[in-house]
C-alpha cells in the first residue's frame, strides 16, 4: 500500500528535468524531498451495533454514538420507484411525498410545526429499490421524533387537498427539469439501458403520469408495502440501547405485519448499441452518458465489477479524468460508476463538454470502454484502486450517519452481517485475472446505451467523423419517456412506435 | 382489522402527546471545542482539535483571500489559481497531490469563496505528515508551466458552462449581485466571467501567489486522532519551514456607498419559469447585528413551518419553491429572498408576498413560538453541524480568519443566538428592511438580454 505514495514522485523527479517552470515558488532555496513516511497505523473496527428483529417482523438496528447530543432515525421501506404499477409512473414518489404533509391525527401544518419546534428535521424519499422516512432530534426529542416517524410512516392521510397541491409542486417541477440537462440525460439514459423494465422509469414520473395520479393509487400503493415486516429501522446517537428499544417497540410494537407482494421476475434487455441525441439549441455544453446493463448488489462479481470500473472512471485510479481531464482539458468532471440494485444495475459514465468537443469526447470515452474489455487493468493500477477503497474504510465510519448507513446496505441488500468486519480481506481478494474476467463477461463496447443533451446542430457532423452512424435525433420539446422512440406519439412520425404499458 | 385496531390505539396515544407537546427550550447544548491555537514564526496559524473517535484526520487550510480581491479585468481568478494549486510544485508533479492522497484511501479537494480559498484532505491518522508535507510544498514551490495553466483555464470554462451556462437558474446568482451592486467586488460572483477568464496571465499567476499564498495569510485546522505534540513539531517541521513573507496584504476593497432608493429592473432569461428576487444590503459577519439577521433568515425560510414556505408555497401555490436569508459575509452582503413563480401566477403576486412577509418582520415582533422554534433549530444546526471532523474544522478556520482570530466565537455565538431577544429581531428588520434599501428583480422567460 505505501508504494503508492512513493512510486508518482520518482517520475516526478525525472520529470522535472524536462519541465520549463514558469512560475518558481516564493521559496527559491525550497529543498528537493520525497514524501514523509506514514507513523505507526492505527486499528480500523467497525463500531458496535446491535441489529434486532421485533415480532411483527421489524428490522431495528442500533448504534450508540455520544460525541454529540442528536439521534437519528433512518427508515427504509423495501419498496420504491421499481413498485410503482404498470403506467403509474411517480405513485412511489408522491406516497413519500405525502407521508409527512397530513396524517389521520396531524394535519400537514402541525407535522411541520411539531418537527420545526422541536428543532428537528423530518425527510421522507424514494429511490429506485427503496422509500426512506428520515427523522434527526435532539436527544431530549426521542420520542416526540419516534411518534412522528410513527405517525407520518404509518398514518398518513393523503387528503385529496394535499395531493393536488403537491401534483402542482411536482408538475412545475418537472417542467424546470425538463429544461437541465444533467436530468434529461439521466432519465433518457436509464430509459435506454433498462428498456420498459421498472427501473426504467423516472421516479418523479411524467407531467402526464403525474396528473392522473389518484388518491386510490396512494393509499393502495401504501397499503401493499408499508409494513413492519418489509421495513429497516436504524436508531443512531446519543442514547442507550434500551433507550431505543423501548421506544421503537412504543411507537412501532403494535403494527401489524401483513403479506407482502412480490414482484413479478422482469428481465432488463439485453445490451444494444443506441446513441439517442436530445436536441436543445441553446446549451453551451453537451451533457454525455454511457454505459450498459450490469449486475445486482448480491451477485458474486461485485467487488470485481466494482473495481473494474473504478479504475475506468472512479477515486484512485480514473482513466477517463486523466484522458479527459488532465491530459486535455475536455471537461470539469467525468466519472463512472457500477450501481448496483437488488434486481439488476448498470454501468455509467457520465460527463459535460463544451459542443464543439462532443465527439472527440465521446470517441476517447468509447475507446477506454473498449480497452478496459481488451487490456483488463494492470498490477499498479489495481493496488491504487484497492489501496483507496481500504484506506478509505475508515473514513466512511466518521459520523453516525455514516456507520448507520453502512448497516443499513448490509441489511437492505440481504448481505452477510460478517461483511461490514471484512471489507479489506474481500477488497484485497480480487485479482487482476478477476478483473480481465468481469470485464470481458459485462464490458460490451459494441452494444453501448449512449445519450447526448445539448445542441445537436454544433456536433452531429463530427459524431459522423468519429465512427457514429447511427445516430436518433430527438427534439427536447418532443421527448416522451414511455414510447420506444423517445418521441411523443401526437407527432406526425410514421416512425413512431405506439406507447408501451 | 387488526391493522384498523392498532391505528385507532395509535390515534389515541398520538393525541395524548399532542396535548402535553409545547416547544421547550433549547435544553440541549452542543458540547464545546477544546481548540488550541498557535502561531509559527513565519506568521501561519494553527488550530489543532481532537477527536480520537475514529483514526482518521481532517486538515484544511483557509487563504484569506477569495473573489472579492480579485482586480478589475480579472475576475473568477482566485478559483483559477485555487485549481493550480493542485498542477505541481517543487517535489509534486501535476495532480500528483490529489493521487497521493486517494492513494491512501483519502479524500481531497479545495473550494474558493467571496472571501476564503480553502483546501482540505482527510486521510487515514497515519498519513497526517503526507498531507502537511504536500501543503507545504505547494505552499513554498508552486511550479506552473503554460501548457498546464492554459489546460486548467480550459478545465475552469468547462466548469462555468456546467455550474452557470447550461442550467436553468445557473446564473441567477450572477444576475442578483450584479444588480444589487454598485463598485464593491462582490458585485462579481465567484466563478468570473469568460472574458476575463481569458485574459488571466501567468504573470497575473506569479503576482496572486506571491502577495496571498504565504504563510501570514493562512490558517490551518486539524481536527482528529493525532498525539497534540506530535502534531505541532509536523507542522513546525513541514509548514514552519515555509519563509515568510515581507509584504503587505491591501484590504483596501471599494467600500458600497449607502443604497438611497429602491431599484428595480426587469430582464429576460431562457428559464423555464419567472423568478422574483428581492434584496437589502445588510452588514457583516460578526456585527451584532448580524445576529438577529440570521434569526430572521430561520424565521422566514428553515422549514416547512416557516413564513416564506408557508405564504408563498403552501398557502397560496404562488411559487413553486421560495426561500429567504442573510448572505452574511466578511464585507457587508445581501440578505435576499427568491420565488420561482407557478405556472399561472403573475411575478407581482409573488413580490408583494415576498416584501409582505419582510415588512411583517419590520411591524410585528416575532412571536415567542417561532423564536423558539428559531432558537431550537439553532442549536440543532450547531450540533449537527459538528459530527464530522471536517465540520469541526470549518467551524475553528471560520473564526480565526473571519472573526479576527477570535477562536471563542466558534461556540461563543451559540449564547448570542439563545439571548436574541423578539425586539432585536424587529429592531434590524427596521434598520434593513427598507424600500430604499431594496432591489427587485424580475425575471421572465424569453431571449437573454440585458
Amino acid at each position: 500500500m505505501h508504494t503508492r505514495v512513493f512510486r508518482p514522485v520518482l517520475a516526478a523527479s525525472l520529470v522535472a528535468w524536462l519541465w520549463p517552470s514558469l512560475l518558481s515558488g516564493q521559496a527559491a532555496k525550497w529543498p528537493s524531498s520525497s514524501p514523509p513516511r506514514p507513523l505507526a497505523a492505527r486499528e480500523v473496527k467497525f463500531p458496535p451495533y446491535e441489529a434486532k428483529t421485533l415480532p411483527n417482523g421489524m428490522t431495528v438496528a442500533v448504534v450508540v454514538h455520544n460525541e454529540q447530543p442528536a439521534v437519528s432515525l433512518r427508515m427504509i421501506l423495501r419498496a420504491g420507484v421499481a413498485q410503482d404499477p404498470a403506467g403509474k409512473f411517480g405513485v412511489a414518489s408522491m406516497v413519500a411525498t405525502l407521508l409527512d404533509q397530513g396524517t389521520t391525527t396531524r394535519t400537514a401544518q402541525q407535522v411541520a410545526d411539531t418537527i420545526d419546534s422541536a428543532g428537528g428535521d423530518l425527510e421522507t424519499g424514494v429511490g429506485r429499490d427503496l422509500s426512506y422516512a428520515n427523522v434527526t432530534i435532539m436527544k431530549d426529542g426521542l420520542g416526540l421524533g419516534m411518534n412522528l416517524l410513527a405517525d407520518v410512516v404509518r398514518r398518513p392521510a393523503f387528503a385529496q387537498e394535499e395531493l393536488d397541491r403537491q401534483r402542482q409542486q411536482v408538475v412545475a417541477a418537472l417542467r424546470v427539469s425538463y429544461q437541465d440537462p444533467v436530468y434529461v440525460a439521466s432519465v433518457v439514459f436509464d430509459r435506454l439501458v433498462y428498456g420498459f423494465h421498472p427501473y426504467g422509469f423516472p421516479g418523479n414520473g411524467t407531467p402526464a403520469s403525474v396528473e392522473k395520479l389518484t388518491r386510490d393509487d396512494l393509499v393502495e400503493f401504501h397499503r401493499r408495502y408499508y409494513a413492519p415486516n418489509n421495513c429497516i429501522l436504524a436508531v443512531v446517537g446519543d442514547l442507550t440501547i434500551d433507550e431505543a428499544m423501548a421506544a421503537v417497540t412504543g411507537a412501532f410494537g403494535d403494527w401489524a405485519r401483513q403479506e407482502i407482494p412480490v414482484d413479478p421476475a422482469v428481465e432488463p434487455p439485453k445490451p444494444t448499441q443506441r446513441v439517442v441525441v436530445v436536441d436543445k439549441p441553446d446549451a453551451v455544453q453537451t451533457e454525455i452518458r454511457m454505459g450498459q446493463i450490469g449486475i445486482p448488489r448480491k451477485d458474486d462479481d461485485y467487488m470485481a465489477v466494482d473495481l473494474a470500473i473504478r479504475i475506468l472512471g472512479g477515486e484512485g485510479a480514473n482513466r477517463l479524468h486523466r484522458v479527459l481531464r488532465t491530459e486535455r482539458g475536455l471537461t470539469y468532471g467525468v466519472s463512472a460508476d457500477a450501481e448496483t440494485l437488488k434486481r439488476s444495475g448498470e454501468f455509467e459514465a457520465q460527463t459535460n463538454t463544451r459542443s464543439e468537443a462532443t465527439g472527440e469526447v465521446l470517441r476517447l470515452m468509447v475507446d477506454e470502454f473498449s480497452r478496459l474489455r481488451r487490456d483488463g487493468v494492470n498490477d499498479g493500477e489495481l493496488a491504487d484502486a484497492k489501496a483507496y477503497l481500504t484506506g478509505n474504510f475508515p473514513l466512511t465510519i466518521e459520523t453516525p450517519n455514516d456507520i448507520a448507513t453502512q448497516i443499513l446496505n448490509v441489511l437492505f441488500y440481504d448481505l452477510p452481517i460478517k461483511e461490514l468486519q471484512t471489507f479489506r480481506q474481500r477488497v484485497n481478494a480480487v485479482s487482476v485475472d478477476d478483473i480481465a474476467r468481469v470485464a470481458v463477461r459485462y464490458v460490451q463496447p459494441d452494444r453501448l446505451s449512449i445519450v447526448l443533451v445539448g445542441n445537436s446542430a454544433a456536433f452531429l457532423d463530427q459524431l459522423k467523423r468519429v465512427g457514429f452512424k447511427r445516430v436518433e435525433v430527438v427534439r427536447l420539446s418532443d421527448l416522451d419517456l414511455t414510447t420506444v422512440d423517445f418521441k411523443r406519439k401526437d407527432l406526425a412520425d410514421g416512425r413512431t412506435i405506439a406507447r408501451q404499458p | 382489522m387488526r391493522a384498523f385496531r392498532a391505528t385507532l390505539r395509535g390515534v389515541l396515544a398520538v393525541s395524548c402527546l399532542l396535548a402535553l407537546f409545547v416547544p421547550a427550550s433549547a435544553a440541549v447544548r452542543p458540547p464545546k471545542m477544546n481548540a488550541e491555537v498557535a502561531t509559527l514564526p513565519n506568521g501561519l496559524t494553527i488550530v489543532l482539535l481532537e477527536d480520537h473517535s475514529t483514526p482518521i484526520v481532517h486538515a484544511q487550510i483557509w487563504y484569506h483571500v477569495g473573489s472579492k480581491d480579485e482586480r478589475p479585468g480579472r475576475t473568477g481568478f482566485a478559483h483559477l489559481f485555487e485549481h493550480l494549486m493542485f498542477q505541481g510544485s517543487k517535489n509534486v508533479q501535476p495532480d500528483a497531490h490529489s493521487s497521493m492522497i486517494s492513494g491512501v484511501g483519502g479524500r481531497v479537494n479545495a473550494y474558493t469563496t467571496d472571501d476564503v480559498t480553502v483546501f482540505w484532505e482527510t486521510v487515514p491518522a497515519q498519513y497526517l505528515p503526507l498531507i502537511l508535507w504536500l501543503e507545504a510544498d505547494r505552499m513554498a514551490s508552486l511550479r506552473i508551466d503554460t501548457h498546464t495553466f492554459e489546460r486548467e483555464r480550459q478545465v475552469v470554462k468547462e466548469e462555468r458552462r456546467m455550474r452557470v451556462d447550461n442550467q436553468p437558474y445557473g446564473s441567477l446568482p450572477e444576475v442578483i449581485y450584479d444588480q444589487a451592486f454598485t463598485v464593491h467586488p462582490y458585485k462579481h460572483t465567484t466563478i468570473g466571467s469568460m472574458a476575463d477568464l481569458d485574459a488571466a496571465s501567468v504573470e497575473d499567476v506569479r503576482d496572486f501567489y506571491r502577495t496571498f499564498y504565504v504563510p501570514g495569510n493562512a490558517t490551518i485546522a486539524l481536527v482528529g486522532d493525532f498525539d497534540p505534540k506530535q502534531a505541532m513539531a509536523l507542522m513546525t517541521r513541514y509548514l514552519g519551514a515555509v519563509p515568510g513573507s515581507e509584504r503587505t496584504i491591501s484590504r483596501d476593497h471599494p467600500k458600497e456607498p449607502e443604497q438611497k432608493q429602491e431599484r428595480r429592473v426587469s430582464l429576460t432569461r431562457n428559464w423555464p419559469l419567472p423568478v422574483v428576487v428581492v434584496a437589502y444590503h445588510v452588514t457583516f459577519d460578526g456585527h451584532p447585528d448580524s445576529y438577529p439577521l440570521r434569526i430572521a433568515s430561520k424565521v422566514l425560510s428553515d422549514g416547512q413551518s416557516s413564513r416564506i414556505y408557508r405564504a408563498l408555497v403552501y398557502d397560496r401555490g404562488l411559487a413553486l419553491t421560495a426561500f429567504g436569508g442573510g448572505n452574511i459575509l466578511e464585507h457587508p452582503n445581501l440578505f435576499f429572498a427568491v420565488a420561482i413563480v407557478q405556472p399561472g401566477r403573475s411575478p407581482e403576486e409573488a413580490e408583494k408576498a415576498l416584501i409582505a412577509e419582510l415588512d411583517r418582520l419590520r411591524n410585528q415582533p416575532v412571536t415567542e413560538h417561532d423564536l423558539q422554534r428559531v432558537k431550537n433549530q439553532f442549536a440543532r444546526d450547531y450540533i449537527i453541524g459538528r459530527e464530522s471532523n471536517q465540520q469541526k474544522a470549518m467551524q475553528l478556520a471560520h473564526a480565526i480568519v473571519i472573526h479576527q482570530g477570535d477562536l471563542s466565537t466558534a461556540d461563543g455565538e451559540f449564547d448570542i443566538f439563545m439571548n436574541t431577544t423578539a425586539a432585536d429581531v424587529q429592531r434590524v428588520a427596521r434598520t434593513y428592511f427598507t424600500p430604499q434599501n431594496r432591489t427587485v428583480l424580475t425575471i421572465l422567460p424569453g431571449q437573454a438580454q440585458q
